[in-house]
């Protein structure tokens, strides 16, 4: 998944940046809210954003964000407890809220969860498509039941087309979504990753819509 | 702030009443009162009834003296113009020069008053004499009056006067007990408002004193409120931001060993797995010192689903079990923060396993099966949480769990079990009182 870390304090911020991208995930870091406003149009899988940061609130963000129409799951990563704190978090747009300190593989959970949960299709961890099956937990996918062997970039664009699935996918948010912010890509790296995809995983499973992008159809089963 | 009643209840038995003190007074006084004009009245009956009962002998004599008839030979007859009833307790002679009766009232004796002629007022042992002579041949008017009866005149003058006194008295006494009554009804408002009263909250205000006696309680209640106000605001505001300083450190100390754990080699990973695990009992400590800060301060209850409640508060390595619960509500997070501290117990002091049942409506109980506590350790338990006195005593679990009870206007008990060590919240008030350890 692509993420916006947004977290003020360096240790957590930098730890939860390498943690996951260890993970597998594309992770942009933010230490000011400030700084997030040259990704306002970035496509992200999943927001993770601290209550209060030196700028501002995060919360306050995240409700602007949402007014404007922005659908993408977020959670609220405070040190804020109170059962009122959260009920406000979770009413101003959180999807899912995580009182600090926290275990980071509890978040890589909820991150999934949160990411299920966001209409994407997807309403478990491990889907079917065809005689192809698709394990988000694992960060696997299965052809006749055999683990298909893909690399972290194969696995990011089906991961992304998966969380999305029966929604096309322009190849402009793809292609962010799987190389993330900060990556020098070369310009039909996209394609081929398309192709090794078909070729792993049969050619059906991902449709090419001309002119828009890409897309897994939906009712996984 | 309010007392428990159990406490209440025992203070009022030994605290003196101040209606009852003043009802106390005013009856002393009464019986004083009355005794005292008893005596002033009795003292005054004596010389002022003696001086009219003379003045009446005197007067009597002076009218005897010119009816009196011809006085009779026969010295035993007992003629006279002024003939008085054998009742009376009024009598007369005339004695001639030489001592013998001449004449005499019906009830007079038969001899002389007086032995010898005496002029003025005598007294004998029997009678009170009034002497006057009768022309100059040495006869002599005796008039007198019973001793008996002149007693009895002075003490029905005061015994009249003390039934009167005490009468006024009583009645005083009872008219002041209503006004006492009536004049402590302001401090029984003051005690309404004050079990209404929050500090905190200013629709509650304590309002005028509708007493000049009662304004410098009220100033001083007020002030005493303002004081708590800030001082609670004080400590949201330090809660709020230790909360936030302590616990985003230790949230990066969490991911930084997290992402070390993964880099690392074996041998180095057991380490860092140490380390981490000390990260979170210190987490564990943290957060229940953040919520004693919140303890006592608003407890928001609400339906709390046990089972839910419980699978937020994993312990490693310890097995946690629900018995038919029964509904109940609580403040989540208090109650949350008493059960994380505790299981951490339990699984100190060696338990497995721990069952959370509801035995009674309000009433949590947490069974485990390690290996209890020794009787000495539990009655000094015991003792610590009856009297609040947890330093050097209780740990730091046991101490917010009875807060977080008492919060919610119960108590923690520590109820003999067989085998393990058993804690009881009871966060229902009635049960609270009824079962307090």
């Amino acid at each position: 998944m692509r993420l916006l870390l947004i977290e003020d304090d360096l240790t957590l911020g930098e730890g939860l940046r390498d943690y996951l991208r260890a993970d597998g995930h594309r992770v942009d870091w933010c230490e000011r809210l400030a700084a997030t406003a040259a990704l306002a149009d970035e496509p992200y899988d999943a927001l993770l954003v601290d209550w209060q940061l030196p700028d501002g609130s995060g919360l306050d963000w995240l409700r602007a964000r949402r007014t404007r129409g922005d659908t993408t799951p977020a959670l609220m990563l405070t040190a804020r407890d109170r059962l009122g704190d959260r009920i406000t978090g979770l009413d101003s747009g959180a999807d899912d809220y995580m009182v600090k300190p926290f275990a980071p593989e509890e978040l890589s959970a909820r991150l999934r969860a949160v990411s299920r949960r966001s209409g994407a299709g997807v309403a478990r961890s491990r889907s079917r498509f065809g005689s192809i099956e698709v394990d988000l937990v694992a960060r696997a996918a299965f052809v006749g039941g055999e683990r298909a062997d893909l690399t972290a970039r194969e696995w990011a664009l089906l991961e992304a087309l998966v969380l999305r699935a029966g929604r096309i996918v322009p190849k402009a948010d793809l292609e962010k979504l799987v190389h993330g912010f900060d990556s020098e890509v070369a310009s039909n790296a996209l394609e081929v990753h398309v192709s090794a995809l078909r070729r792993k995983l049969g050619r059906d499973l991902i449709e090419t819509v001309r002119g828009l992008g890409y897309r897994i159809d939906e009712a996984p089963t | 702030m309010n007392l428990p009643p159990q406490r209440e209840a025992a203070g009022a038995g030994r605290v003196p009443s101040i209606r009852l003190r003043l009802a106390n007074a005013l009856l002393l006084w009464t019986l004083v009162w009355g005794l005292g004009v008893t005596v002033a009245v009795g003292y005054a009956a004596q010389g002022e009834v003696d001086e009219l009962l003379d003045a009446s002998l005197q007067s009597s004599a002076a009218l005897l003296v010119g009816t009196l008839p011809v006085p009779s030979r026969d010295a035993n007859a007992t003629d006279g113009a002024l003939p008085v009833g054998a009742e009376g307790e009024f009598a007369w002679q005339t004695v001639g020069a030489g001592g013998a009766v001449l004449q005499r009232s019906a009830n007079a004796p038969v001899q002389s008053l007086q032995a010898v002629a005496t002029p003025g007022f005598s007294q004998t042992e029997s009678w009170r004499v009034f002497g006057a002579a009768l022309g100059s041949d040495g006869r002599m008017l005796y008039v007198a009056h019973s001793v008996r009866e002149r007693a009895e005149a002075r003490a029905e003058v005061a015994l009249s006067a003390a039934l009167a006194a005490i009468s006024i008295g009583l009645l005083g006494h009872g008219w002041l007990r209503a006004r006492v009554r009536s004049e402590l009804r302001p401090l029984e408002r003051l005690t309404e408002k004050l079990e209404r009263h929050d500090p905190l909250d200013p629709a509650q205000a304590l309002g005028a004193a509708d007493r000049a006696e009662l304004m410098p309680v009220h100033a001083a209640i007020d002030q005493l409120g303002q004081r708590l106000a800030r001082r609670v605001a004080h400590e949201h505001a330090f809660a709020a931001h230790a909360a936030h300083a302590l616990r985003t450190p230790l949230a990066g100390m969490e991911a930084q060993l997290a992402v070390a754990l993964r880099e690392s080699t074996p041998a180095v990973q057991q380490r860092l797995q140490r380390v981490r695990d000390a990260s979170h009992r210190l987490q564990r400590v943290v957060q229940s010192l953040l919520d004693l800060f919140r303890v006592g301060s608003e407890v928001q209850r609400q339906a709390v689903d046990l089972k839910a409640l419980l699978a937020h508060l994993p312990i490693e390595g310890l097995e946690v079990s629900v018995q038919s619960p029964r509904p109940f509500t609580a403040d989540p997070d208090l109650l949350a923060a008493a059960f994380a501290n505790l299981l951490d117990n339990a699984k100190r002091y060696g338990a497995r396993q721990v069952v959370v049942s509801t035995p009674a409506p309000g009433t949590l109980r947490l069974q485990d099966d390690g290996p209890g506590a020794i009787p000495e350790r539990l009655h000094e338990l015991r003792e610590a949480l009856r009297k609040q006195d947890y330093e050097g005593h209780t740990g730091l679990g046991l101490m917010l769990a009875d807060l977080v009870a008492r919060s919610h206007g119960g108590s923690l008990s520590l109820p003999r079990t067989e085998q393990g060590f058993a804690v009881e919240l009871i966060l229902d008030k009635a049960d609270g009182d009824e079962r307090a350890v």
